[in-house]
């Protein structure tokens, strides 16, 4: 899921940078309101808990282990727009830090996993969990969010490497940037994470928001939420 | 003589731990968390240690180190030419070397990155069902061309000469990148690189979460490598993955609830030095000399580069 660099023409990575900015300019003042004079701490401390989930490695059937991308179990935990700040403050961490995704491509990466994909999460999952707090239909819920957000966001990567023969290549059809068309990126991206990254993703989601259900249910953003609407 | 020991004593021990009961040994997903937090804590100290190093790359303000890494990553990202690709390696390879970094280390990893994202995922494109053109080598021939759906294989597969250039720029330009990336972070601070983003606009508040999830990320890697350990050290045997997924999100929640406390007297903290929800972090240093030459230096070299 983390673009690297030389994937994405300066056509697509200036934009998404520019859509990302606005994005967490948005955020920033969301969360100031909801959070107060403690949203910094409070949001360093939720980027750190976020880059710290991607390191957790849980069996799953099939006899392997994976970890997940984290979107969607920090949307359910800390609400979508701070789930947006702290996601982009892992992957930026992630990308200078740790070499993991560009840093032409940190706009698309924030774009793609801290604004697309904790929104699609946090939506599917009050979508499913339908006000209750029973377990099973909690868990559904979560497994959902986790899935379809991550497979959603895996299309919508796809699509942005799938543009790239199309918008920048050579006179005789070299590919400068990623080479793969649409007809190749999207059902590669869309078949692996449907059939396994998915999978994976929904399992380590209903597996957290479980136990938090079980331990401290108010920890959970999405049941606060809820009952203060109510 | 009468028997008297207590007749549950008597009974053949039936209850054995959970953990003997399950038929597989499942301990690699402790072994693979407790590596990426090594290699998380060993990053951040790799990285601390050689920014600290008194050299001349080192010493060049991080603004300037900002502004030439956009302007860099921004010309190796549009560099089309294998040569111009070629030369810009060579001279990442000399600032490696003023710099004085470890460059068997710094290298493994770039070679490590550029050859997952730039080789093997990309190497597909060097055939000529992705990338037309003249074969060079013939991998396999078929009795006639195949189409289904928007797909069409060709009667003959191989690599071509045009996919071979695909592959190669993409290779470099992926190398290219992380190297030049990892020079400046590695030789820069992260809390002054972080703080430089200002020249960007980026918003104070922004760069403070940073810098404090950067801090967290430090001491909550530490805490799972020692629970993680002492876990590890308390566990034998066969562990159904009931039990795995119960230890592990048990150990989620923990963490959860540990940065919530730390987070908490973060605050206090702050609060007790006089912050009231404004962040106003230091203003930038006066550029020397050395920044104006290093600045003159990449910007004439890419604009070489670029009509090269």
């Amino acid at each position: 899921m983390h673009i690297p660099d030389g994937y994405l023409s300066p056509q697509t990575y200036i934009p998404l940078f520019g859509v990302f900015i606005s994005a967490a300019a948005i955020a920033i003042k969301k969360v100031k309101n909801e959070v107060s004079a403690r949203n910094i701490p409070y949001l360093g401390m939720a980027a750190a808990f976020s880059f710290i989930i991607m390191m957790f490695n849980l069996p799953v059937p099939g006899g392997t282990t994976g970890h997940a991308v984290g979107s969607a179990v920090i949307a359910i935990i800390f609400g979508p727009w701070a789930a947006m700040l702290a996601v982009s403050v892992a992957l930026i961490i992630q990308a200078l830090i740790f070499g993991d995704g560009g840093i032409t491509a940190i706009g698309a990466n924030c774009f793609n996993m801290a604004v697309f994909m904790p929104f699609t999460a946090y939506y599917i999952f009050k979508l499913f969990s339908k006000n209750t707090s029973g377990k099973s239909r909690v868990s559904f819920a979560a497994f959902i969010s986790g899935y379809l957000s991550l497979v959603m966001a895996a299309i919508l990567t796809a699509g942005e490497l799938g543009i790239q023969p199309l918008i920048a290549s050579t006179p005789d059809g070299k590919a400068l940037y990623c080479p793969y068309d649409l007809s190749i990126a999207v059902p590669a991206m869309a078949i692996e994470h449907m059939l396994l990254f998915g999978i994976v993703e929904g399992i380590i989601t209903a597996i957290i928001v479980n136990y938090f259900l079980k331990t401290e249910p108010t920890l959970i953003y999405a049941f606060r939420n809820r009952d203060k609407n109510k | 003589m009468e028997n008297k020991i207590p007749s549950y004593l008597l009974q053949p021990v039936n209850d054995q731990p959970e953990f003997q009961k399950a038929k597989r040994a499942r301990l690699s997903f402790l072994d693979k968390t407790i590596m990426n937090t090594a290699s998380a804590v060993k990053s951040i100290y790799v990285q601390a240690e050689n920014a600290s190093k008194e050299n001349v790359i080192q010493r060049i303000n991080p603004y300037v180190k900002l502004i030439v890494m956009i302007y860099s990553i921004f010309i190796i990202s549009i560099v089309s030419h294998l040569e111009a690709q070629l030369i810009i390696t060579i001279f990442i390879f000399s600032l490696f070397i003023i710099a004085r970094l470890k460059i068997f280390r710094v290298y493994k990893k770039i070679f490590f990155l550029a050859t997952i994202f730039g080789f093997i995922v990309v190497l597909p494109a060097s055939l000529n069902i992705i990338t037309p053109g003249k074969i060079i080598f013939n991998i396999i021939t078929i009795n006639k061309p195949l189409h289904f759906w928007i797909y069409t294989i060709p009667q003959n597969i191989g690599f071509t000469e045009n996919g071979f250039k695909v592959v190669s720029l993409i290779f470099l330009r992926i190398f290219n990148s992380v190297s030049f990336a990892m020079l400046i972070v590695f030789t820069t601070s992260f809390p002054s690189f972080i703080k430089s983003f200002k020249i960007l606009g980026v918003p104070d508040t922004f760069m403070m979460i940073i810098s404090l999830a950067y801090k967290y990320i430090f001491i909550l890697s530490r805490i799972i490598e020692e629970t993680y350990f002492a876990l590890k050290s308390r566990l034998s045997g066969n562990i159904k993955n009931s039990r795995i997924r119960e230890l592990v999100s048990g150990r989620i929640f923990f963490i959860f609830k540990k940065s919530m406390l730390i987070y908490e007297n973060t605050y206090y903290a702050m609060v007790s030095r006089g912050y009231q929800g404004k962040v106003l972090l230091h203003s930038r240093k006066k550029l020397s000399s050395i920044d104006f030459v290093a600045l003159i230096i990449i910007v004439i070299l890419g604009i070489w580069i670029i009509y090269l």
